[in-house]
Protein backbone atom coordinates (compact mmCIF):
# COMPACT_ATOMS: atom_id res chain seq x y z
CA UNK A 1 0.00 0.00 0.00
CA UNK A 2 2.97 2.03 0.64
CA UNK A 3 3.86 1.82 -2.93
CA UNK A 4 0.50 3.51 -4.26
CA UNK A 5 0.56 5.92 -1.04
CA UNK A 6 4.01 7.64 -2.76
CA UNK A 7 2.23 7.68 -6.11
CA UNK A 8 -1.25 8.32 -5.21
CA UNK A 9 -2.09 11.56 -7.91
CA UNK A 10 0.13 9.86 -10.23
CA UNK A 11 -2.02 7.00 -10.43
CA UNK A 12 -5.35 9.41 -10.48
CA UNK A 13 -3.97 10.69 -13.10
CA UNK A 14 -2.74 8.17 -15.36
CA UNK A 15 -6.22 6.54 -14.76
CA UNK A 16 -7.88 8.96 -16.42
CA UNK A 17 -5.31 9.49 -19.15
CA UNK A 18 -5.34 5.73 -20.03
CA UNK A 19 -7.80 3.90 -18.46
CA UNK A 20 -8.11 1.60 -15.05
CA UNK A 21 -5.10 -0.62 -14.76
CA UNK A 22 -5.41 -3.81 -13.33
CA UNK A 23 -3.63 -3.21 -10.53
CA UNK A 24 -5.25 0.06 -9.92
CA UNK A 25 -8.85 -2.27 -10.31
CA UNK A 26 -7.51 -4.45 -7.76
CA UNK A 27 -6.65 -1.56 -5.68
CA UNK A 28 -10.05 0.11 -5.79
CA UNK A 29 -12.14 -3.11 -5.40
CA UNK A 30 -9.90 -3.53 -1.86
CA UNK A 31 -11.01 -0.11 -0.89
CA UNK A 32 -14.67 -0.89 -1.82
CA UNK A 33 -14.68 -4.06 -0.36
CA UNK A 34 -13.36 -2.75 2.53
CA UNK A 35 -15.46 -0.19 2.58
CA UNK A 36 -18.53 -2.41 2.86
CA UNK A 37 -17.11 -5.01 5.16
CA UNK A 38 -16.67 -2.51 7.84
CA UNK A 39 -20.18 -0.77 7.28
CA UNK A 40 -21.58 -4.27 7.99
CA UNK A 41 -19.51 -4.53 10.75
CA UNK A 42 -19.85 -1.16 12.32
CA UNK A 43 -23.73 -1.50 11.73
CA UNK A 44 -23.61 -4.90 13.72
CA UNK A 45 -21.52 -3.42 16.90
CA UNK A 46 -23.69 -0.17 16.99
CA UNK A 47 -27.12 -2.29 17.02
CA UNK A 48 -25.51 -5.25 19.39
CA UNK A 49 -24.47 -2.08 21.41
CA UNK A 50 -28.01 -0.15 21.31
CA UNK A 51 -29.46 -3.54 21.94
CA UNK A 52 -27.67 -4.43 25.19
CA UNK A 53 -28.11 -0.83 26.44
CA UNK A 54 -31.92 -1.59 26.09
CA UNK A 55 -31.81 -4.31 28.12
CA UNK A 56 -29.85 -3.38 30.92
CA UNK A 57 -32.41 -0.42 30.98
CA UNK A 58 -35.15 -1.98 31.19
CA UNK A 59 -34.39 -4.74 33.69
CA UNK A 60 -33.24 -1.40 35.67
CA UNK A 61 -36.06 0.37 35.03
CA UNK A 62 -38.91 -1.54 33.63
CA UNK A 63 -37.80 -0.25 30.16
CA UNK A 64 -38.39 2.96 31.41
CA UNK A 65 -35.80 5.90 29.67
CA UNK A 66 -32.92 6.37 31.36
CA UNK A 67 -32.95 8.76 34.68
CA UNK A 68 -32.58 12.57 34.22
CA UNK A 69 -34.51 11.87 30.60
CA UNK A 70 -37.79 13.43 30.20
CA UNK A 71 -39.85 11.73 27.22
CA UNK A 72 -43.35 12.67 26.35
CA UNK A 73 -46.05 12.95 23.82
CA UNK A 74 -48.28 15.16 22.56
CA UNK A 75 -51.14 13.73 20.72
CA UNK A 76 -54.25 16.24 19.57
CA UNK A 77 -57.27 16.72 17.96
CA UNK A 78 -59.15 13.29 17.81
CA UNK A 79 -62.17 14.33 17.11
CA UNK A 80 -63.73 11.14 17.85
CA UNK A 81 -67.22 11.31 16.46
CA UNK A 82 -66.47 13.24 13.29
CA UNK A 83 -68.29 12.33 10.17
CA UNK A 84 -67.22 13.35 6.93
CA UNK A 85 -65.09 12.44 4.04
CA UNK A 86 -62.00 14.38 5.40
CA UNK A 87 -61.63 11.32 7.49
CA UNK A 88 -64.00 8.92 7.60
CA UNK A 89 -62.55 6.93 10.18
CA UNK A 90 -61.07 9.13 12.90
CA UNK A 91 -61.38 6.29 15.70
CA UNK A 92 -59.62 3.85 13.71
CA UNK A 93 -56.77 6.82 12.67
CA UNK A 94 -56.62 7.77 16.55
CA UNK A 95 -56.51 3.90 17.45
CA UNK A 96 -53.19 4.18 14.62
CA UNK A 97 -51.92 6.66 16.60
CA UNK A 98 -52.04 5.22 20.09
CA UNK A 99 -50.32 1.98 18.19
CA UNK A 100 -47.57 4.18 17.32
CA UNK A 101 -47.22 5.69 21.03
CA UNK A 102 -47.11 2.02 22.30
CA UNK A 103 -44.23 0.98 19.89
CA UNK A 104 -41.95 4.05 20.00
CA UNK A 105 -39.36 2.02 21.42
CA UNK A 106 -39.13 3.59 24.52
CA UNK A 107 -42.61 3.91 27.48
CA UNK A 108 -43.18 7.96 27.36
CA UNK A 109 -42.98 9.13 31.05
CA UNK A 110 -46.57 10.94 30.08
CA UNK A 111 -48.77 11.88 27.27
CA UNK A 112 -50.74 14.77 26.62
CA UNK A 113 -54.06 15.22 24.23
CA UNK A 114 -54.13 18.82 23.75
CA UNK A 115 -57.93 18.89 22.83
CA UNK A 116 -60.64 18.22 20.93
CA UNK A 117 -60.81 14.93 22.37
CA UNK A 118 -64.17 14.59 20.93
CA UNK A 119 -66.15 16.44 17.82
CA UNK A 120 -69.33 17.14 20.05
CA UNK A 121 -68.89 16.33 23.13
CA UNK A 122 -71.59 14.17 23.74
CA UNK A 123 -70.89 11.23 26.91
CA UNK A 124 -70.52 8.42 24.35
CA UNK A 125 -67.48 10.62 22.54
CA UNK A 126 -65.88 11.30 25.42
CA UNK A 127 -66.43 7.36 27.03
CA UNK A 128 -65.18 6.28 23.83
CA UNK A 129 -62.01 8.73 23.73
CA UNK A 130 -61.00 7.88 27.71
CA UNK A 131 -61.68 4.06 27.12
CA UNK A 132 -59.67 4.00 23.77
CA UNK A 133 -57.10 6.25 26.00
CA UNK A 134 -56.32 3.25 28.51
CA UNK A 135 -54.61 1.87 26.17
CA UNK A 136 -51.37 4.18 25.91
CA UNK A 137 -48.41 2.58 27.51
CA UNK A 138 -47.54 5.07 29.80
CA UNK A 139 -47.48 6.09 33.19
CA UNK A 140 -50.07 9.32 33.25
CA UNK A 141 -51.92 10.53 30.62
CA UNK A 142 -53.34 14.33 30.90
CA UNK A 143 -55.49 16.35 28.67
CA UNK A 144 -56.86 20.42 28.08
CA UNK A 145 -60.14 20.42 25.92
CA UNK A 146 -60.96 21.54 23.27
CA UNK A 147 -63.58 23.67 21.67
CA UNK A 148 -65.52 20.80 20.79
CA UNK A 149 -65.11 18.93 24.11
CA UNK A 150 -67.16 22.18 25.47
CA UNK A 151 -70.22 22.01 23.45
CA UNK A 152 -73.58 22.85 24.67
CA UNK A 153 -72.25 22.64 28.54
CA UNK A 154 -69.48 25.05 29.13
CA UNK A 155 -67.30 21.96 29.55
CA UNK A 156 -68.79 20.55 32.16
CA UNK A 157 -68.84 16.81 30.48
CA UNK A 158 -65.24 17.12 30.36
CA UNK A 159 -64.47 18.28 33.39
CA UNK A 160 -66.04 15.45 35.10
CA UNK A 161 -64.24 12.70 32.82
CA UNK A 162 -60.80 14.18 32.60
CA UNK A 163 -60.67 17.85 35.28
CA UNK A 164 -60.23 15.85 38.68
CA UNK A 165 -57.66 17.25 40.68
CA UNK A 166 -57.51 20.34 38.79
CA UNK A 167 -58.42 24.22 39.45
CA UNK A 168 -60.85 26.76 37.99
CA UNK A 169 -62.19 25.34 34.65
CA UNK A 170 -60.15 22.87 34.40
CA UNK A 171 -56.28 24.17 34.27
CA UNK A 172 -53.26 22.98 36.50
CA UNK A 173 -49.74 22.53 36.63
CA UNK A 174 -47.21 20.02 37.73
CA UNK A 175 -43.20 19.30 37.49
CA UNK A 176 -40.96 16.54 36.39
CA UNK A 177 -37.72 15.75 35.76
CA UNK A 178 -36.47 19.78 36.53
CA UNK A 179 -39.00 20.81 34.18
CA UNK A 180 -42.91 22.96 35.40
CA UNK A 181 -45.47 22.56 33.22
CA UNK A 182 -48.92 24.28 33.01
CA UNK A 183 -52.04 23.06 31.49
CA UNK A 184 -54.22 25.85 30.06
CA UNK A 185 -58.04 26.40 29.03
CA UNK A 186 -58.33 28.67 26.48
CA UNK A 187 -61.36 27.30 24.71
CA UNK A 188 -64.59 27.80 27.35
CA UNK A 189 -65.12 31.64 27.26
CA UNK A 190 -64.15 32.33 23.35
CA UNK A 191 -66.11 34.80 21.27
CA UNK A 192 -63.63 34.63 17.97
CA UNK A 193 -60.09 33.67 19.66
CA UNK A 194 -59.00 31.95 22.31
CA UNK A 195 -59.60 33.41 25.64
CA UNK A 196 -58.10 32.94 29.22
CA UNK A 197 -59.82 34.93 31.82
CA UNK A 198 -58.23 37.12 34.44
CA UNK A 199 -58.29 34.01 37.62
CA UNK A 200 -56.37 31.89 35.20
CA UNK A 201 -53.97 34.36 34.06
CA UNK A 202 -53.87 35.16 38.06
CA UNK A 203 -53.12 31.51 38.39
CA UNK A 204 -50.58 31.54 36.37
CA UNK A 205 -48.78 34.54 37.53
CA UNK A 206 -48.81 32.98 41.45
CA UNK A 207 -47.79 29.62 39.62
CA UNK A 208 -44.25 30.87 38.31
CA UNK A 209 -43.82 33.31 40.95
CA UNK A 210 -41.71 30.49 43.36
CA UNK A 211 -39.91 29.48 39.94
CA UNK A 212 -36.18 30.82 39.29
CA UNK A 213 -35.82 32.09 35.74
CA UNK A 214 -33.60 28.58 34.66
CA UNK A 215 -36.46 25.91 35.20
CA UNK A 216 -37.24 25.35 31.53
CA UNK A 217 -41.52 26.18 31.51
CA UNK A 218 -44.05 24.12 29.08
CA UNK A 219 -46.90 25.60 28.17
CA UNK A 220 -50.12 23.56 26.83
CA UNK A 221 -53.03 24.95 25.20
CA UNK A 222 -55.70 23.72 22.76
CA UNK A 223 -55.55 27.32 20.78
CA UNK A 224 -52.29 28.66 20.04
CA UNK A 225 -51.41 31.00 22.61
CA UNK A 226 -49.41 33.47 19.73
CA UNK A 227 -51.63 34.79 16.57
CA UNK A 228 -50.73 32.28 14.31
CA UNK A 229 -53.65 33.37 11.51
CA UNK A 230 -56.34 35.43 14.04
CA UNK A 231 -58.58 36.02 11.48
CA UNK A 232 -59.90 32.18 11.31
CA UNK A 233 -59.26 32.13 15.51
CA UNK A 234 -56.06 30.76 15.81
CA UNK A 235 -55.02 32.94 18.58
CA UNK A 236 -55.77 34.11 22.12
CA UNK A 237 -57.01 37.61 22.55
CA UNK A 238 -55.36 37.45 26.33
CA UNK A 239 -52.47 35.34 25.85
CA UNK A 240 -49.67 38.45 26.14
CA UNK A 241 -50.68 38.75 29.84
CA UNK A 242 -49.51 35.34 29.89
CA UNK A 243 -46.55 35.57 27.53
CA UNK A 244 -45.17 38.56 29.42
CA UNK A 245 -44.67 36.29 32.84
CA UNK A 246 -43.31 33.88 30.85
CA UNK A 247 -40.54 36.33 29.32
CA UNK A 248 -37.97 36.08 32.31
CA UNK A 249 -37.71 32.27 32.17
CA UNK A 250 -34.73 30.99 29.86
CA UNK A 251 -36.90 28.00 27.72
CA UNK A 252 -40.15 28.43 27.39
CA UNK A 253 -41.86 26.19 24.81
CA UNK A 254 -45.68 26.22 24.16
CA UNK A 255 -47.48 23.32 22.98
CA UNK A 256 -50.81 23.65 21.26
CA UNK A 257 -53.38 21.81 18.77
CA UNK A 258 -56.36 23.17 17.50
CA UNK A 259 -55.22 24.02 13.84
CA UNK A 260 -54.06 20.74 12.66
CA UNK A 261 -50.91 21.37 10.88
CA UNK A 262 -47.35 21.76 12.19
CA UNK A 263 -46.45 25.33 12.64
CA UNK A 264 -43.41 26.52 14.94
CA UNK A 265 -42.26 30.39 16.07
CA UNK A 266 -39.79 31.54 18.23
CA UNK A 267 -40.26 34.82 20.34
CA UNK A 268 -37.06 35.32 22.22
CA UNK A 269 -36.75 32.52 24.43
CA UNK A 270 -40.45 31.49 24.28
CA UNK A 271 -40.95 28.81 21.11
CA UNK A 272 -44.51 28.00 19.87
CA UNK A 273 -45.39 24.79 18.79
CA UNK A 274 -48.57 23.93 16.96
CA UNK A 275 -49.23 20.21 16.09
CA UNK A 276 -50.75 18.41 14.03
CA UNK A 277 -54.07 15.76 14.24
CA UNK A 278 -54.87 12.54 14.44
CA UNK A 279 -58.31 12.95 12.51
CA UNK A 280 -58.49 15.62 9.31
CA UNK A 281 -56.06 18.32 7.90
CA UNK A 282 -57.07 22.10 7.95
CA UNK A 283 -56.11 24.27 5.32
CA UNK A 284 -53.25 26.42 6.03
CA UNK A 285 -53.91 30.31 6.83
CA UNK A 286 -55.33 32.06 4.24
CA UNK A 287 -55.45 28.88 1.56
CA UNK A 288 -59.27 28.83 1.76
CA UNK A 289 -62.36 31.01 2.79
CA UNK A 290 -62.94 29.05 5.90
CA UNK A 291 -61.01 26.68 8.19
CA UNK A 292 -63.07 23.79 7.16
CA UNK A 293 -61.77 19.99 7.06
CA UNK A 294 -60.05 19.15 4.02
CA UNK A 295 -60.43 16.17 1.83
CA UNK A 296 -57.39 14.82 0.62
CA UNK A 297 -56.60 11.84 -1.40
CA UNK A 298 -56.42 8.80 0.89
CA UNK A 299 -52.83 7.98 0.44
CA UNK A 300 -52.41 11.58 1.54
CA UNK A 301 -54.53 11.51 4.67
CA UNK A 302 -51.64 9.71 7.01
CA UNK A 303 -49.08 12.35 5.97
CA UNK A 304 -51.06 15.22 7.61
CA UNK A 305 -52.01 13.15 10.78
CA UNK A 306 -49.50 12.28 13.32
CA UNK A 307 -47.96 12.33 16.95
CA UNK A 308 -44.94 14.53 18.66
CA UNK A 309 -42.55 13.23 20.68
CA UNK A 310 -40.78 15.72 22.92
CA UNK A 311 -37.47 14.87 24.59
CA UNK A 312 -35.82 16.31 27.55
CA UNK A 313 -32.41 15.73 29.47
CA UNK A 314 -31.89 17.74 32.74
CA UNK A 315 -29.49 20.44 32.67
CA UNK A 316 -30.35 20.87 29.14
CA UNK A 317 -31.77 24.59 28.05
CA UNK A 318 -34.21 23.31 25.40
CA UNK A 319 -36.73 20.70 24.67
CA UNK A 320 -36.15 18.48 21.60
CA UNK A 321 -39.94 18.27 19.66
CA UNK A 322 -39.94 15.64 17.18
CA UNK A 323 -42.99 15.71 14.78
CA UNK A 324 -43.89 12.19 13.63
CA UNK A 325 -46.22 11.09 10.36
CA UNK A 326 -49.00 8.66 11.54
CA UNK A 327 -47.35 5.47 10.28
CA UNK B 1 8.45 13.81 4.21
CA UNK B 2 7.62 17.54 2.44
CA UNK B 3 5.12 19.87 3.41
CA UNK B 4 2.61 18.50 1.05
CA UNK B 5 2.93 15.09 2.31
CA UNK B 6 2.49 16.21 5.82
CA UNK B 7 -0.35 18.44 4.64
CA UNK B 8 -2.15 15.18 3.47
CA UNK B 9 -1.53 12.98 6.38
CA UNK B 10 -3.13 15.94 8.74
CA UNK B 11 -6.30 16.22 6.28
CA UNK B 12 -6.50 12.33 6.16
CA UNK B 13 -6.44 12.18 10.14
CA UNK B 14 -8.26 15.29 10.57
CA UNK B 15 -11.52 13.57 8.21
CA UNK B 16 -11.25 10.58 9.93
CA UNK B 17 -12.08 12.56 13.21
CA UNK B 18 -14.44 14.63 11.81
CA UNK B 19 -16.43 11.07 10.15
CA UNK B 20 -15.98 9.40 13.48
CA UNK B 21 -17.70 12.09 15.20
CA UNK B 22 -20.65 12.14 12.81
CA UNK B 23 -21.35 8.38 13.02
CA UNK B 24 -20.91 8.62 16.65
CA UNK B 25 -23.53 11.00 17.12
CA UNK B 26 -25.57 9.37 15.05
CA UNK B 27 -25.36 5.89 16.68
CA UNK B 28 -26.01 7.62 20.25
CA UNK B 29 -29.08 9.20 18.26
CA UNK B 30 -29.86 5.51 16.90
CA UNK B 31 -29.97 3.59 20.16
CA UNK B 32 -31.75 6.35 21.94
CA UNK B 33 -34.56 6.84 20.25
CA UNK B 34 -34.30 7.47 16.58
CA UNK B 35 -34.75 3.61 15.65
CA UNK B 36 -37.86 3.90 16.44
CA UNK B 37 -38.75 6.47 13.38
CA UNK B 38 -39.98 4.27 10.21
CA UNK B 39 -37.05 4.72 7.62
CA UNK B 40 -35.03 7.81 9.48
CA UNK B 41 -33.93 5.25 11.71
CA UNK B 42 -32.65 3.30 9.09
CA UNK B 43 -30.75 6.17 7.85
CA UNK B 44 -29.49 7.07 11.02
CA UNK B 45 -27.62 3.68 11.15
CA UNK B 46 -26.94 3.74 7.24
CA UNK B 47 -25.26 6.98 8.38
CA UNK B 48 -23.57 6.28 11.74
CA UNK B 49 -21.81 2.56 10.07
CA UNK B 50 -20.44 3.98 6.70
CA UNK B 51 -19.20 7.32 8.39
CA UNK B 52 -17.48 5.13 11.05
CA UNK B 53 -16.52 2.52 8.18
CA UNK B 54 -14.90 5.53 5.97
CA UNK B 55 -13.15 6.84 8.99
CA UNK B 56 -11.69 4.05 9.49
CA UNK B 57 -10.70 3.34 5.81
CA UNK B 58 -9.23 6.30 5.96
CA UNK B 59 -6.69 5.33 8.59
CA UNK B 60 -5.54 2.78 7.46
CA UNK B 61 -4.49 4.29 4.29
CA UNK B 62 -4.93 7.24 1.13
CA UNK B 63 -7.62 6.06 -0.38
CA UNK B 64 -8.53 6.66 -3.86
CA UNK B 65 -10.87 9.48 -4.99
CA UNK B 66 -13.78 6.86 -5.15
CA UNK B 67 -13.75 6.93 -1.26
CA UNK B 68 -13.19 10.16 -0.88
CA UNK B 69 -16.54 10.86 -2.93
CA UNK B 70 -18.69 8.50 -1.09
CA UNK B 71 -17.24 10.15 2.36
CA UNK B 72 -18.10 13.47 0.52
CA UNK B 73 -21.57 12.37 0.02
CA UNK B 74 -22.15 10.78 3.36
CA UNK B 75 -21.22 13.88 4.90
CA UNK B 76 -23.05 15.91 2.73
CA UNK B 77 -26.32 13.23 2.61
CA UNK B 78 -26.68 13.96 6.81
CA UNK B 79 -26.75 18.03 5.83
CA UNK B 80 -29.36 17.50 3.30
CA UNK B 81 -31.15 15.72 5.80
CA UNK B 82 -31.35 18.00 8.61
CA UNK B 83 -32.50 20.64 6.59
CA UNK B 84 -35.26 18.75 4.94
CA UNK B 85 -36.26 17.39 8.62
CA UNK B 86 -36.47 20.91 9.21
CA UNK B 87 -38.10 22.33 6.29
CA UNK B 88 -39.86 19.98 4.41
CA UNK B 89 -40.06 17.37 6.28
CA UNK B 90 -38.44 13.96 5.88
CA UNK B 91 -40.26 10.85 5.24
CA UNK B 92 -43.16 12.43 7.81
CA UNK B 93 -40.30 13.04 10.13
CA UNK B 94 -40.25 16.74 11.20
CA UNK B 95 -37.52 18.36 13.84
CA UNK B 96 -37.12 22.12 14.97
CA UNK B 97 -33.68 24.24 15.16
CA UNK B 98 -30.34 22.99 16.64
CA UNK B 99 -32.77 19.85 18.71
CA UNK B 100 -31.36 17.53 19.99
CA UNK B 101 -28.75 19.41 21.70
CA UNK B 102 -26.00 19.77 21.70
CA UNK B 103 -25.90 16.74 19.03
CA UNK B 104 -27.45 18.53 16.30
CA UNK B 105 -24.65 21.16 16.25
CA UNK B 106 -22.13 18.87 17.02
CA UNK B 107 -23.20 17.19 13.83
CA UNK B 108 -23.48 19.79 11.76
CA UNK B 109 -20.17 21.10 12.69
CA UNK B 110 -18.25 17.72 11.88
CA UNK B 111 -20.02 16.88 8.43
CA UNK B 112 -19.38 20.62 7.50
CA UNK B 113 -15.75 19.95 8.67
CA UNK B 114 -15.73 16.53 6.71
CA UNK B 115 -16.76 18.58 3.59
CA UNK B 116 -14.32 21.32 4.05
CA UNK B 117 -11.29 19.18 4.36
CA UNK B 118 -12.05 16.78 1.86
CA UNK B 119 -12.24 19.55 -0.63
CA UNK B 120 -8.97 20.84 0.94
CA UNK B 121 -7.61 17.51 0.05
CA UNK B 122 -9.23 17.42 -3.41
CA UNK B 123 -7.67 21.27 -4.17
CA UNK B 124 -3.93 20.14 -2.66
CA UNK B 125 -4.08 16.99 -5.20
CA UNK B 126 -4.99 19.03 -8.22
CA UNK B 127 -2.48 21.97 -7.32
CA UNK B 128 0.02 19.66 -7.15
CA UNK B 129 -0.41 17.76 -10.41
CA UNK B 130 -0.49 21.06 -12.65
CA UNK B 131 2.53 22.25 -11.08
CA UNK B 132 4.05 18.93 -12.19
CA UNK B 133 2.71 19.18 -15.55
CA UNK B 134 1.07 16.43 -17.63
CA UNK B 135 1.99 12.86 -16.89
CA UNK B 136 4.95 11.80 -19.23
CA UNK B 137 3.33 9.70 -22.17
CA UNK B 138 4.42 6.04 -22.11
CA UNK B 139 5.97 4.68 -25.23
CA UNK B 140 3.65 2.10 -26.87
CA UNK B 141 4.42 -0.98 -28.03
CA UNK B 142 4.56 -2.00 -31.58
CA UNK B 143 4.79 -4.76 -32.96
CA UNK B 144 8.43 -5.24 -35.03
CA UNK B 145 7.23 -4.88 -38.56
CA UNK B 146 7.67 -7.65 -40.79
CA UNK B 147 8.72 -6.91 -44.14
CA UNK B 148 8.41 -9.50 -46.92
CA UNK B 149 11.76 -9.08 -49.04
CA UNK B 150 10.45 -8.72 -52.51
CA UNK B 151 11.29 -10.97 -54.94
Amino acid sequence: MAEYRNSDETHERSTSAQGMSRRQLMRHAGWFGGAVVLTVASGEVISHMAGSRSATAGTAAGAAPASGTLRFVQISDSHIGFQGPANTDVTGSFAEAINQVNSLGFRPDFVMHSGDLTHLSTAGQFDQVRQMMTSLRTDRVFTVPGEHDSIGDAGRAYRRMFAGGTLGDGWYSFDTHGVHFIALVNTLSLEKLGHLGNDQIEFVRRDLSGLSSDTPVVVFSHIPLFAMYPRWGWSTDDALKVIALLRRFASVTCLNGHVHQLFTKAEGNITFHSATTTAYPLPEPGRAPAPTPQVVPARQLKDALGIRTVGYHQGDRELAVIDRRLA
Amino acid sequence: MNTRRILICTLRWATSATLAVSGYIHAQLWGEEYRSLPVIGLLFLFQASVSLAFAVLLLIGTPPLAVRVGAAGVAAGALVGFVASRTVGLFGFTEHGLQPAPQALLSLLAETATLLLLAVWQATLIAHQRAAGPPARTHEWRPPATRTPSS
